[in-house]
């Protein structure tokens, strides 16, 4: 064909061109017809004349031969046209007709896209991809979208329709919400742009216009539990509105639309709301409605940090009340009680309504650290409780109950800044019931002291573990002293020593008084045998602490046994040879420290019923011009008389304030070593720095002043541990 | 329908066929038969003596008028799932014929087993048409390929028929990469004065520009010079960029919005923007930058963690290679394991790098004495390396070396004797593409379909 002229050429491209082609434009016009008419057919129900492979094989023939763009072109104007007519019969849909045949039309459409396409599938092939076009169903759906749904007609209708069936179903009306489901379906099938654009925006918008008006008017007429349970119904509406017939992505958005709505603006007011808020539902326990509220506000953003403010705020302010009233300062016991009471009631509210959610254990925890350190004598009050349930108060306990009243002072103890004041009072509580025999249960005693140990280390409770064996092996000496000497001993009067290791006991040191001539001799055979056995020990008799049974016979014969201190037994004694003394006899006799002395003869004198002596003038108070005389005239109807010591339980203002310096002094030696063993490991430090440390080392025991940390410091510099820096004097540097 | 229990008759440009419509179904609802079973269709069937003379007794059937012979070898396909076409029926015709009913992904995944390194056999060899040297070859996911020749990239389908090219209007292709296989990613140098080049999104179908990435440096956009290429699994493309005013680094965006996502600035003695290789390690949560000799005096690997935005692990040559004698590493390759990367030089010998140590060099295995026959005069082509399914494969002048097992041990050489030295290969859609570099041909090796016992 190389040599061919040009009229040649021409003539056989013609020819080729008519064989590779044998469609004319025409046959390509007849072609479309056919599928036009096809298309039509379906959309009007009325496939079953039609021959799938003859429409197949045309519209392959027209994109085999170069008319994809006409086949895709006429389809798009053909489904358009008819997309046009099935508006206009949605349109003149009346009432609630119209969902439904914009439904019953959907399906249609869906039906007959399915089968245009099944027509079309080699266009969608290879034509579609190859010219960057939209895929047949796609297209179909598109065209949905933009001449249905977004047709003027129908557009807000269909979204007007659509949220006021909601309405009225918010309202209590039963919808068809098979209808509805198919609805959404349709516009989630048209792309969740259509969806989100087209109905959710503005339902949301609704449904928070709605939820803000409803919450406004419940909020005037109803008290807090209630309105929590309408807006717990409303949210549990809206979810099963979701799960039934919208798409599940709009959960989260309506939920969060009624949370803020009805909760989150409406917060502030909800949980102080007078007589039913929180404080309210706290007080009285209202674990349902609190639960209510707990699982609604942790929706929102900082609901549940409200809650647990109002909480914590309304705990430290009883709290304060609570340690700070003096009337209720009155008797310790009770005192402990009530805290226990108030930790009982909260951790319920908070295990049974609060899910045991940590963040609220923590605030009930903090605001109780927080009262009960307000008032410095919590540490004594917390040991007097336990004395008091450790002498009598567990009797016919079990063992549990007795472990669970434990568990429960060891969690007050916790919060303790001042530990080492417990430590001190219970110390001198644990000293007076081990001596006096008034411990209940050994087992208890025990247990407690292990759990001080668990809680605050070995050295918390040595020095309590040491009275424990002291305890033990006093009772072994006895045993051996009687068993060795009896035979000596003869018909005197028994003696029972406790001895007690120096140190371990909180003695101080006291003067012994004078004992009468009976006592002192197997006193004085006791000494020289305990110290026959133990050598390069000294016995010191801490006559301030014994106790003696004296029998005693009155005016008319009639006998009775007397319970008594050692130092009353010594004032009782001199009364044996005669039977009146001044009380300046009786001090010079005794030796008896005169505050002691005092509060001994008060006790034996002034109290009703156990006023084995008289005084002369009569009165409440001792005073140094008296003269006491033995009661003839005494009588009571228990053979066995206690005469306790007129003390007070509680400690009186100077003991206290004894108590509280040693505290400080023994305070000092630790914050000395906390300070060295710092300064060894840091070498130079700042000033600022070691009171963090020595503060953190030590918050474990007690909280100690910055002032007295800064008191120590000096101290060590002038002992030459330490000294200041040359050029920075904030600087401290350790000697070795 | 048809005849009863589900039996169908066709009869196909004259020749008749029955078969069930469980075979049928084989094909899928997407296809011309699903559809045509569908009850939607009233399946209307053309009574025997009007459809053209074809089964007899007055059995209905269904015409269809297509070509009888490659309808068999479909129907057949249907039945077994496996693929027989008889030596004179041609190949495209079949395909030509599968496309019309729709089932031409059947015959694709019925043409070539599952990919096997040591059982490859040579498929093709299609002959390049463009002047110079490919610069790369690209498996496409579907067994098609794409050749980068100079400033067009040519596009395959799987039938190796090639489609109309990619022209960047004659811009320096440096690396190409199928996001899927209909859509390119093209990185290109940029022209002095031209704001061109850079990165782009193409149709591997119609070749048409889809979305150029932009790179924005303080707010200001700027025209760059694209380098090798990566992406993740989840949408990011990484490549490494190189901006006329220092601007140095890798770039990263958002596949599904197109924007830049993120830019990580070459730290001092990382060489990033110049990188020959980038990997994304999924596992480690890092991607590999290598940039190599020749590119580059000194070699550095580097994984790099964008979260943090700091350099995770590297190592680098800088200081060890005095002479051109010396072993140089050519190019790199991260383990599937992710726990080493691979490495080779220019005596083919294959070393291994520690991901879990910052300390040690290269790992060099004692391949070389085996291996050794370099050809000294004779213009070579640089190693380059590939993993795939648990093997590595290294390819060494004319040759590709496939190495399995944790050892690396070698087990196969492909090798052919014309078309000269091989300067890129791509493994991809169950297939290996070789491009040689002197022909300018490529090779396209197979695993035959699994054998019928």
């Amino acid at each position: 064909m190389s040599g061919g002229g040009p009229p040649r050429k021409r003539n056989f491209k013609i020819e080729e061109f008519k064989n590779r082609v044998e469609l004319n434009p025409k046959y390509a016009e007849r072609t479309w017809k056919v599928l036009e008419h096809a298309i039509h057919e379906i959309y009007n129900h009325n496939a079953s004349g039609l021959s799938f492979e003859e429409l197949y094989r045309s519209a392959y023939n027209m994109v085999l031969h170069k008319y994809g763009e006409k086949l895709y072109g006429g389809l798009e104007s053909t489904m358009t046209r008819r997309l046009k007519e099935i508006s206009r019969s949605i349109e003149v849909a009346q009432g609630g007709l119209f969902l439904e045949e914009l439904n019953t039309k959907w399906m249609d459409h869906n039906k007959a896209l399915q089968m245009i396409r099944d027509i079309l599938m080699y266009m969608d092939r290879t034509y579609v991809p190859s010219s960057s076009r939209t895929p047949v169903h796609e297209l179909g759906l598109n065209l949905w979208r933009d001449h249905i749904i977004h047709s003027p007609m129908i557009h807000s209708r269909l979204l007007d329709t659509l949220l006021d069936l909601i309405h009225k179903e918010r309202m209590g009306e039963v919808i068809n919400r098979g209808l509805m489901r198919s609805i959404t379906k349709m516009l989630m099938d048209l792309g969740p742009a259509v969806y989100q654009d087209d109905f959710e925006k503005p339902f949301l918008e609704v449904s928070a216009s709605f939820y803000s008006g409803e919450s406004q008017e419940f909020i005037q007429c109803c008290d807090c539990g209630n309105y929590l349970k309408k807006s717990e119904r409303r949210l549990n509406e809206e979810m099963d509105r979701v799960s039934h017939y919208l798409d599940a992505g709009s959960e989260a958005k309506i939920t969060s639309v009624v949370e803020k709505e009805m909760i989150a603006n409406h917060m502030h007011r909800l949980v102080h709301m007078e007589n039913s808020g929180l404080v309210n539902m706290l007080i009285d326990d209202k674990y349902d409605d609190l639960a209510r509220m707990y699982n609604l506000f942790r929706r929102v953003t900082d609901g549940l940090l409200t809650i647990r403010n109002l909480m914590t705020s309304y705990l430290r302010e009883t709290g304060k009340q609570l340690v700070t009233d003096p009337e209720k300062l009155k008797d310790p016991v009770e005192f402990v009680q009530r805290l226990l009471n108030e930790k009982d009631k909260h951790d319920k509210i908070i295990n049974v309504a609060f899910g045991n959610d940590k963040t609220f254990q923590n605030a009930l925890n903090s605001s109780f650290e927080y009262f009960i350190n307000l008032n410095n004598r919590s540490p004594e009050f917390i040991s007097l409780y336990v004395d008091d349930k450790l002498r009598k108060g567990l009797k016919g306990a079990t063992e549990e109950d007795v472990e669970v009243i434990l568990d429960k002072v060891m969690m007050l103890f916790r919060y303790l800044q001042e530990k080492d004041v417990f430590e001190k009072y219970y110390k001198q509580h644990l000293a007076k019931r081990l001596l006096s025999g008034k411990t209940v249960s050994d087992d208890a005693e025990r247990s407690m002291i292990v759990k001080l140990k668990t809680e605050c280390g070995y050295q918390f409770t040595s020095k309590l573990e040491g009275m424990f064996t002291d305890m033990k092996t006093s009772q072994d000496t006895m045993q051996d002293f009687y068993a060795k000497k009896s035979e000596e001993l003869g018909d005197g009067p028994t003696l029972d020593v406790h001895i007690l290791t120096t140190g371990s006991w909180p003695t101080q040191p006291c003067p012994p008084c004078n004992l009468p001539p009976e006592i002192l001799t197997i006193c004085d055979k006791f000494r020289s045998y305990y110290l026959g056995t133990h050598s390069g020990r000294r016995l010191t008799w801490q006559t301030n602490m014994g106790t003696a049974d004296i029998k005693a016979t009155f005016g008319k014969g009639q006998k009775h046994e007397l319970n008594v201190s050692t130092y009353q037994m010594c004032v009782l004694m001199l009364f044996n040879s005669t039977d009146g003394l001044t009380y300046k006899d009786i001090e010079q006799y005794t030796k008896i420290p005169a505050s002691d002395l005092k509060r001994c003869l008060q006790s034996l004198a002034c109290v009703k019923g156990k006023n084995v002596l008289r005084k002369e003038p009569m009165s409440k108070d001792i005073s140094e011009d008296d003269t006491f005389y033995f009661n003839d005239k005494f009588t009571s109807k228990l053979v066995k008389v206690k005469i306790g010591t007129v003390v007070a339980q509680k400690e009186s203002e100077p003991e206290k304030q004894e108590t509280r310096q040693r505290v400080e002094e023994d305070r000092k030696p630790q914050i000395e070593a906390a300070i060295v063993r710092i300064m060894k490991s840091r070498r130079v430090l700042d000033h600022n720095s070691i009171v963090a440390e020595v503060t953190k080392q030590l918050q474990a025991r007690f909280l100690p002043n910055p002032v007295v940390i800064k008191k120590r410091i000096e101290s060590l510099i002038e002992r030459e541990f330490l000294e200041r820096d040359k050029t920075d004097r904030k600087l401290y540097t350790y000697l070795a | 329908m048809g005849l009863g229990g589900g039996r169908v008759r066709f009869n196909v440009g004259g020749q008749v066929f029955d078969t069930t419509t469980t075979t049928l179904a084989n094909a899928g609802r997407d296809s011309m038969l699903g559809a045509l079973l569908d009850s939607s269709w009233n399946l209307a069937p053309t009574i025997s003596g009007g459809g053209g003379g074809g089964g007899g007794g007055g059995v209905a059937e269904y015409f269809i008028d297509r070509n009888p012979a490659c309808f068999a070898v479909l129907l057949d396909l249907l039945r077994t799932g496996s693929l027989h076409v008889p030596p004179q029926l041609p190949e495209k015709l079949l395909y030509r014929e599968a496309l019309y009913y729709g089932l031409l992904d059947h015959v694709r995944a019925a043409r070539w087993g599952a990919f096997d390194g040591d059982r490859l056999l040579l498929a093709a060899s299609v002959p390049g048409r463009a002047p110079g040297d490919g610069t790369a070859i690209r498996a496409a996911p579907d067994g098609g390929c794409c050749v980068a020749h100079g400033g067009a990239v040519h596009v395959y389908n799987w039938m190796l028929d090639e489609r109309r090219p990619v022209s960047l209007d004659h811009s320096q292709v440096n690396d190409v990469a199928y996001l899927d296989e209909g859509t390119l990613l093209i990185a290109a140098r940029e022209r002095l004065g031209k704001y061109d080049g850079g990165l782009a999104v193409f149709s591997a179908v119609s070749g048409d520009l889809h979305h150029r990435f932009r790179v924005v440096h303080d707010r200001q956009a700027k025209s760059f010079t694209a380098g090798a290429l990566t992406f993740d699994q989840d949408s990011n493309i990484f490549a490494c960029c190189k901006g006329r005013f220092n601007e140095y680094g890798i770039g990263v965006w958002d596949r599904a919005s197109g924007e830049q996502a993120d830019f990580f600035y070459e730290p001092p003695g990382c060489a990033l923007g110049d990188a020959d290789k980038l990997q994304w390690l999924d596992a480690t949560n890092a991607l590999m930058v290598a940039t190599l000799f020749p590119k580059t005096d000194n070699c550095f690997i580097g994984l790099l963690d964008f979260r943090q935005k700091n350099v995770v692990w590297s190592w680098s040559d800088a200081g060890t290679a005095a002479s051109l004698d010396d072993k140089r590493v050519l190019h790199a390759i991260a383990m599937e394991d992710e726990r080493s990367v691979c490495v080779i030089n220019q005596y083919d010998d294959l070393g291994f790098l520690d991901f879990r140590s910052n300390a040690g060099g290269v790992r060099w295995s004692s391949r070389s004495k085996l291996m050794n026959r370099k050809v000294p005069g004779e213009e070579s082509c640089y190693p380059k390396l590939s993993t795939h399914g648990g093997q590595l494969f290294s390819s060494m002048n004319d040759s590709i070396s496939v190495f399995s097992g944790p050892e690396c041990v070698l087990t196969s050489t492909l090798r052919r004797s014309n078309g000269g030295a091989i300067c890129d290969f791509s493994i991809g859609g169950d297939r290996l593409f070789a491009l040689h570099n002197e022909e300018n041909v490529f090779d396209v090796w197979e695993t035959p379909p699994p054998p019928i016992i």
